[in-house]
């Protein structure tokens, strides 16, 4: 879907995206008015269990969720989730506010387990090894599953540290290389030029997409394997969304990116799949084309037409 | 016309409260300065006390000695309970301990001086001693230590937390990195009221710190401290209008000393909060 002139060279500045048409909701291609004459399927039904199984055979799945039910104390959040996340894909979670995108995202890395009265049941699969059950240190499966935040959230330490921080935790590079490896992420993230006379400064001192690209850098360097990102430019203006978007197409060919979003238009945007989540239910999963094209269910249909949440 | 009025009452009321919290405020210090202000002279600062006269020198500095005392060791124990509170709080342990700070912090102060009394002064056989003195104020300030240290996590977003958790950091980690220099500031202002609740103390000290006219000195048991309260309390009771002047001259030291600790905990905060001044919550 996206093909980088060249080799995958991400230290290089000049890297240009080439994007294939997307569908998107202004496009002549996508005529959601005529689509009503579908039957689309109820809620329940396990059409997207097919749909899944076609995503899986257009990848490898990367993370997989079975029969993966969240309640916070009595309140079930999410009631039976099958979903699979391909790897070197970005897929987006999408779905009316409170249909339990964020908690689904944030069960993916463990940490509603800081929310007290969390208790899941099913799997939660990173390589097929289940993150609740079949891991000691919960410490390895955050740094191998990054997370990206709605709001930029840097370290109160100077900017070097922000980075420097995770990669001596987890021990990623020699003491001794900790500097260079800081600028190589920075400079991955298109940061550098901006930060490198001040890395000893406080971060709260950059512009809020400065703020998120250091976030973004502070993640990547902890070589994760996966990506959740909640929201992630919600809070930025549109140039910076931009650049973290183009990051995020550029960051594939490495990690698999999980995306809630409430912009239909960026899960449009940069999505190779889409995973529509309606009252804690998986209604509809497949590639964001097939989503944006060929909705099976209304209440899909409806969402992203703007009729509903 | 209605809002009106009715705004106008409002605004007196609080113009009112706030009379009534300020104007006190005024009297006592300006009443305690103008009092004290025939003494002061450099003799008042660097002469010990003889019977009722002479200076404050062995007061002022068995003060600071004593306060030394206090945050050596209510300082740590104070604030990495507050951290445990705060961090690892939902256990049953912590619930205990919660209970009992809040206990602790209900019972009078001349009791905490009592019971320190009877155990380290009688029975260790301390007698009055700058160290009893400072266990005494120690459990006194204890839990206003934890629970401001608490409530400084907590006021900590959890945008923060999670950020270090998400990262795969050790909870240690976050809590030393991450968390405590977002919540110093208000760790520092903490400590620093309690000094000041416990530079005010005379009940808890009266039992166990003693009285003396000579200087402190290393030797923390088997010998009395002087401190600037017993001045203010003893004094004013005599008849002899020299240990007047030297009450309200221990009276204004005191304030002057409170003044300096507030000054000397901003600074603090303020260099300790170098790379949160400006975090967008």
């Amino acid at each position: 879907m996206v093909k980088v002139t060249e080799t995958m060279n991400l230290l290089s500045t000049e890297w240009e995206i080439e994007r294939l048409p997307f569908p998107r909701p202004d496009d002549k291609t996508v005529d959601r008015r005529n689509g009503s004459h579908r039957t689309p399927p109820p809620i329940e039904s396990q059409n997207y269990l097919n749909t899944q199984q076609a995503m899986l055979d257009q990848g490898v799945s990367k993370v997989q969720l079975t029969d993966l039910r969240v309640r916070f104390g009595e309140r079930e959040i999410l009631h039976g989730i099958n979903a699979r996340f391909i790897d070197q894909r970005i897929t987006a979670l999408i779905g009316p506010t409170g249909c339990g995108k964020t908690t689904l995202l944030r069960t993916l890395n463990r940490l509603n387990e800081l929310v007290p009265g969390f208790h899941v049941e099913g799997r939660v699969e990173l390589d097929g090894m289940d993150i609740y059950r079949d891991v000691r240190d919960v410490r390895d499966v955050r740094r191998r599953i990054g997370m990206l935040f709605q709001r930029p959230n840097p370290f109160p330490q100077s900017i070097e540290e922000n980075i420097a921080i995770g990669l001596r935790a987890h021990h990623i590079v020699p003491r001794g290389e900790v500097h260079d490896e800081v600028e190589r992420q920075l400079t991955e993230v298109g940061l550098w030029e901006a930060v490198k006379d001040k890395l000893s400064e406080s971060p709260f001192g950059l512009s809020g997409g400065q703020q998120q690209l250091l976030c973004l850098a502070r993640t990547l360097a902890v070589r994760p394997e996966v990506i959740l990102l909640d929201e992630p430019t919600s809070s930025l203006d549109p140039v910076s969304t931009q650049r973290v978007e183009d990051l995020l197409v550029a960051l594939k060919s490495r990690v698999s990116i999980v995306m809630v979003t409430h912009n239909v238009q960026q899960a449009a945007r940069i999505s190779d799949y889409i995973v529509f989540l309606y009252e804690g239910r998986v209604v509809e999963a497949n590639t964001a084309t097939e989503i944006f094209v060929n909705a099976r269910n209304k209440v899909t249909e409806d969402f992203l037409t703007g009729r509903m949440g | 016309m209605r809002r009106r009025i009715l705004d106008i009452v409002m605004w007196s009321l609080f113009g009112v409260a706030l009379a009534l919290v300020v104007l006190p405020a005024i009297d006592i210090i300006v009443g305690i300065l103008a009092q004290s202000a025939g003494s002061w002279s450099p003799e008042l600062l660097f002469t010990p006390t003889s019977g009722v006269a002479g200076g404050l020198l062995n007061a002022w500095t068995g003060t600071l000695m004593l306060m030394a005392l206090l945050l050596i060791m209510a300082a740590p124990i104070g604030v990495l309970g507050g951290i445990y509170l705060a961090e690892f709080g939902s256990q049953r342990l912590a619930q205990i301990l919660r209970f009992g700070s809040e206990t602790l912090a209900g019972v009078p102060s001349i009791i905490v001086g009592y019971v320190i009394y009877l155990v380290f002064v009688v029975k260790f056989g301390w007698s009055f001693s700058a160290l009893a003195g400072g266990i005494a104020l120690t459990i006194m300030v204890i839990p206003y230590i934890m629970r401001s240290t608490e409530a400084a996590l907590r006021q900590v977003p959890t945008n923060l937390r999670e950020g270090g958790t998400a990262l795969g950091l050790p909870p240690s980690l976050t809590i030393r990195r991450v968390l405590l220099p977002m919540a110093l500031p208000n760790i520092m202002t903490g400590l620093v009221v309690a000094e000041a609740i416990a530079m005010g103390e005379t009940a808890p000290l009266i039992y166990t710190a003693g009285w003396s006219n000579s200087l402190p000195t290393a030797q923390l048991i088997h010998q009395p401290i002087g401190y600037l309260t017993y001045v203010v309390w003893t004094y004013i009771n005599q008849p002899f209008s020299q240990a007047h002047q030297l009450a309200y001259s221990a009276a204004a030291l005191l304030l002057v000393l409170l003044l300096l600790l507030i000054g000397l905990g901003r600074l603090i905060s303020a260099r300790a909060s170098r790379f949160n001044d400006r975090f967008q919550v």
